[in-house]
């Protein structure tokens, strides 16, 4: 038996206190966390990396997939750009614009170019063929399918546009696990578009610093036309254009401070409480020769053990939730998924654990200030 | 030299302007494994002199020897360190942690040595058969009676095998049979094992237990009956 175990072994005397304080902490953790994963998300689809290849071109100066249109025949043009390898031309259809968590979105692309423009997408049920063989199938995204229950053969119906899934795929490219990619004419048919009109074109370049150029390139080519082009890095275009969303999350951060300042105001005041309740037991520890430092450090670790203990069910249980409920927000048609991360519960775990010491530190040293002579006469 | 050898020691406490002096200029000699019982009426500073010698209070002014060491010249942390190794405390109310079973509470002293848990067992062991309680090994405090607890306390101070034990009212809160067995106990420790002990008491039964009894009043000894 060493420190630890005694300090564990405290934990026991009060149960039903120490439980409600790892309950409490456990739900400060849970927020923490549940913000932590919001903002990495987040950062993950707006931060530039030195890998990214990808443009988007949108009509300049909209925001919302159903006011950008550029003519389709654009695709030839784009296509013949020094430094572009890839380009497709893509309509969306979405139900919301505004911020939300029931978005839903329509991709329309054409069938042969979206195995060759995202190699990665990998089908995980249904089949490819029934893909191209239907003119009204959909390849549905991994995290869509999951939130609205979907397997291959089911039809349904979303913005007035009726399909039938032909499969499910995932794909490291978050966007493509929240969409339903649809035939591009059939799209451009059921949403009223008409043919010839998308919304935008992904073009992937030979390599990540041809982006700027290559960008001002296409959208001066078009610069005289009458639609004009803003042409962005994907993830530039994410920051720019899922404004709301931004602002929404960006304010969670709150949240999550305030999360940090209930666990440390919680387990300070457990802690506390535990200290003052124990003044004569300190004294006798003292009298046997435990020094102010061992005296401390029990108190530091029942600190510790009461963040840990909260922190860990708190992370796991944030954990969990988002991997079982799979939440995305969109905003724009565009999407973010909430997906849990290791790195993310690691860090939360040292942060409870912080915390808890940070939180004892006071009465860490409240239990040793007083002199040993009158607590062993109180 | 004598074991605790005490020259001229007061103590005294100021809160604001009043100030007591529970002790005043006493001297006293106990050789080695001398049991010694100090009386006095309630407030005579028996508890005082008992932790000025314990290392758990310090003198006003005065010498205060143990084994040749000074300890009035120790610093705070030096006389915790100094406790931890030559001082068993024993209290009157035993003051054993309530959620340590009496194993657990006799390790406690052992916890802050470098010793191994094989080490250590055979310490707690050999404890727990001097004080004849190794079949209550793995039982909590709630679950012995008051002498028991008073044999896990005595187990706890001397298991680092300290050469001073000292005792407050060690008897205070037991019926006679326990008290008397406790106090056979300590007899046994400081003539089998050669401790020097120091036991405050306000029994006259258990001051006979002792080799010699000193009476205290008002922070003097009156006399020094050999008994
Ligand atoms: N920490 C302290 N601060 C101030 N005065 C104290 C302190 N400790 C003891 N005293 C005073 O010193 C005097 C002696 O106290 P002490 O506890 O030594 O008496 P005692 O002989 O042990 O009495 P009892 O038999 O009741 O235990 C008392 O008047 C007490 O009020
Ligand atoms: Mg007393």
């Amino acid at each position: 038996m060493k420190l630890l175990t005694l300090a564990f072994k405290n934990l026991t005397r009060h149960r039903l206190r120490s439980l409600l304080t790892i309950l409490g902490v456990a739900a400060g953790m849970f927020l923490y966390t549940a913000v932590q994963t919001m903002q990495s998300s987040l950062a993950k689809a707006t931060e530039a990396n030195a890998t990214d290849t990808t443009l988007v071109v949108y009509r300049e100066n909209r925001f919302c997939p159903s006011t950008s249109r550029l003519p389709e025949h654009y695709l030839a043009t784009i296509k013949k750009i020094r430094g572009v390898k890839e380009v497709i031309p893509i309509q969306i259809a979405v139900n919301n614009c505004g911020a939300s968590l029931d978005v839903i979105t329509f991709r329309g692309v054409p069938a042969e170019t979206l195995m060759s423009y995202n190699p990665n997408i990998e089908i995980i049920s249904g089949s490819y063929k029934d893909f191209t063989n239907r003119s009204d199938a959909a390849l549905v995204g991994k995290n869509f399918a999951q939130r609205r229950n979907l397997s291959p053969g089911d039809k349904f119906e979303a913005v007035g546009v009726n399909v039938q899934v032909a499969g499910i795929i995932q794909s490291d490219s978050p966007q493509d696990n929240n969409v339903a990619y649809v035939h591009l004419p059939f799209l451009q048919q059921a949403s009223r578009i008409g043919l010839g009109v998308v919304t935008q074109f992904n073009v992937r370049v030979q390599s990540s610093d041809l982006l700027k150029s290559v960008a001002a390139e296409i959208d001066q080519t078009f610069q005289a036309d009458q639609q004009p082009t803003h042409t962005r890095p994907e993830k530039a275009f994410f920051a720019e254009t899922a404004k709301q969303m931004i602002e929404l999350i960006g304010f969670t951060h709150w949240l999550g401070l305030g999360a940090v300042l209930a666990v440390l105001g919680l387990v300070a005041n457990a802690v506390l409480l535990i200290v003052r309740g124990r003044v004569k037991e300190t004294a006798i520890l003292q009298t046997l020769g435990f020094s102010r430092q061992a005296i401390g450090i029990i108190v530091l670790m029942e600190g510790i053990l009461l963040g840990a203990l909260g922190g860990l069910s708190g992370i796991l249980g944030a954990y969990l939730f988002f991997h079982f409920r799979a939440i995305t927000i969109g905003n724009e048609g565009l999407t973010l998924s909430l997906a849990p991360e290791p790195a993310i519960i690691f860090s939360g775990i040292s942060v409870a654990v912080l915390l808890g010491m940070l939180a004892s530190i006071y009465p860490a040293w409240k239990a040793t200030s007083r002199p040993l002579i009158h607590s062993l006469s109180s | 030299m004598a074991f605790i050898s005490i020259r001229s020691l007061t103590k005294s406490y100021t809160k604001g302007k009043t100030s007591v002096t529970p002790l005043e200029n006493l001297s006293l000699d106990v050789p080695q494994g001398e049991f010694l019982a100090l009386m006095g009426p309630s407030g005579s500073g028996k508890t005082t002199l008992l932790n000025l010698i314990a290392g758990i209070d310090t003198p006003s002014s005065g010498q205060l020897e143990i084994n040749g060491r000074n300890i009035a010249d120790l610093s705070q942390r030096q006389l915790t360190q100094w406790r931890a190794t030559h001082v068993g405390y024993i209290f009157q109310l035993y003051h054993l942690v309530p959620v340590l079973s009496a194993y657990e509470n006799i390790e406690l002293p052992l916890l802050l040595g470098k010793l191994t848990k094989a080490e250590r067992r055979m310490k707690i062991q050999a404890a727990l058969d001097l004080v004849d309680l190794s079949d209550r090994a793995h039982h909590r405090p709630a679950e012995l009676s008051g002498g028991q607890e008073q044999r896990v306390a005595i187990a706890r101070a001397i298991v680092h095998h300290p050469e001073l034990l000292v005792a407050d009212e060690p008897t205070g809160d037991l019926d006679r049979d326990s008290a008397d067995s406790i106090l056979t106990l300590l007899q046994q420790l400081a003539t089998e094992h050669g401790k020097t002990i120091v036991m405050v008491t306000h029994d006259p039964k258990a001051a006979q237990a002792a080799h010699r009894t000193l009476h205290l009043e008002k922070g003097q000894l009156i006399n020094n009956p050999r008994q």
